[in-house]
């Protein structure tokens, strides 16, 4: 059995952005050394996520525009004081709302050493409060 | 577009170099967001349409142990990029506090001087500090001095009520004053120092609840009226958003929200800052 973990760092350029990061993934599962199994990819984050989905650059456009619709940055959040914990304000509920909505992780089966996945199907980071250098986590497990 | 007030206290490169870098930023500045490569600062700066921004040390190691941020590190920032602007800040009750600031300005590079009383810990009206106003006024720089409430832990709330700087701005009436946080929750007596004394300056960064529009959209047309920096103060107010404390980019938002003309926004966001620092005259 093997089980490999990297951590991947992703710098976003953006306020909201979909990153593709689909060959890197492909990459890792590539020199994992396994053949049968499967990958795990999840966010960090808590404001960002990780989607799967066509890869056009109008879908990208539509989840993020119509993320901001049902999550508008300007709303009547409770997330929206000083944070002691943090030592700064917290108001970008918007942001976490998108996460949970879009979700934080992915998993495909891996077989003769490669992801198994449909051939419209892009993995996503999506960032929703950047620009930030995040952090993804790959998981390979198997034979 | 100037930001007049930011902090260069979660920068990576700087958490791997300085030793004590992270604990300031934990225990002093008292902050707890992630430390984020540089390119993240000119990224946050170009989404908000900032071409420049002031760094602000603050030279507290005889009450904190360490200084948060000191005018080498931010000698050293400014010369990586010319969107850094750096201020020097001095221990107003050490010895030599007029030299290291002469020093600063005249062999370091920068271009003002940044002061907290509160974290600093002195008394705003000791004569050491008046040695150090009269140091800046020679120098023609201009002095940014935290005003109202600080998040920093330990730190009273009275040495930020802007009206103990009266003194000191009528002695030094060619001295450029600038009160940061726009001297929250006493906008009022900013706001009153402002208009009697054309050698007092407003930054923006004050966020204290809410979001930034909504905060804004309080002091800013509630508090005080808009009419007060649109007729009143347009020539004396700097845009200053407080990052990392608060993303540049919400602070630009909740700035143009208050429906002020774009004449006025231009001299905040601009013209002024560049008159403060001696770009424009």
């Amino acid at each position: 059995m093997i089980i490999k973990l990297e951590r991947v760092k992703v710098q976003s350029r953006k306020s909201e952005e979909a990153i593709n990061i689909t060959p890197n993934v492909d990459d890792i599962v590539g020199k994992s050394g396994v053949k049968n199994g499967l990958v795990n990819v999840m966010t960090c984050h808590t404001s960002a996520g990780l989607l799967v989905t066509e890869g056009i650059p109008c879908l990208e456009e539509d989840i993020l525009t119509h993320f901001s619709r049902l999550f508008p940055e300007e709303e009547d959040y409770h997330h929206r004081r000083y944070l002691d914990f943090d030592g700064r304000m917290g108001f970008n509920a918007d942001s976490h709302l998108k996460s949970i909505l879009g979700g934080i992780q992915c998993m495909f089966p891996i077989e003769n050493g490669k992801i198994v996945r449909g051939s419209r199907q892009t993995i996503y980071f999506m960032e929703y409060d950047g620009p930030l250098e995040r952090v993804y986590l790959v998981q390979v497990l198997g034979e | 577009m100037i930001d007049f007030h930011t902090h260069p206290v979660l920068i990576r490169e700087f958490a791997e170099k300085y030793p004590n870098y992270v604990r300031v930023a934990r225990e002093v500045f008292n902050i707890g967001n992630n430390f984020q490569p540089l390119e993240t600062f000119f990224l946050q700066m170009d989404v908000a349409g900032i071409e420049k921004v002031v760094l602000l040390p603050i030279a507290c190691e005889r009450a904190r142990q360490d200084p948060v941020s000191n005018n080498e590190q931010v000698a050293e920032l400014c010369g990586m990029s010319d969107r850094f602007i750096g201020f020097a800040s001095v221990d107003p009750m050490a010895p030599n506090a007029p030299k290291e600031l002469e020093f600063a300005i005249t062999e370091l590079g920068m271009k003002g001087l940044k002061l907290d009383a509160a974290l600093q810990d002195f008394d705003l009206n000791h004569p050491a500090v008046f040695d150090l106003y009269e140091a800046a006024s020679s120098l023609g720089i201009p002095v940014l001095i935290h005003t109202g409430m600080s998040w920093a832990q330990g730190t009273p709330l009275e040495q930020g009520q802007p009206l103990l700087l009266e003194q000191a701005i009528r002695k030094f009436s060619k001295l450029h004053f600038v009160l940061a946080h726009w001297g929250w929750p006493w906008v009022w007596d900013a706001s009153a120092l402002a208009l009697k004394y054309p050698n007092v300056f407003l930054d923006t960064a004050c966020l204290y609840y809410d979001g930034p529009i909504e905060f804004f959209q309080f002091v800013f047309s509630k508090q005080i009226p808009t009419t007060l920096i649109e007729r009143s103060l347009r020539n004396q107010v700097v845009f200053g958003s407080n990052y990392p404390r608060v993303e540049i980019k919400n602070m630009v938002k909740a700035l143009r929200s208050l429906g002020l003309t774009e004449g006025c926004l231009a001299k905040i966001l601009s013209t002024n800052a560049e008159r403060l620092l001696g770009i424009r005259q």
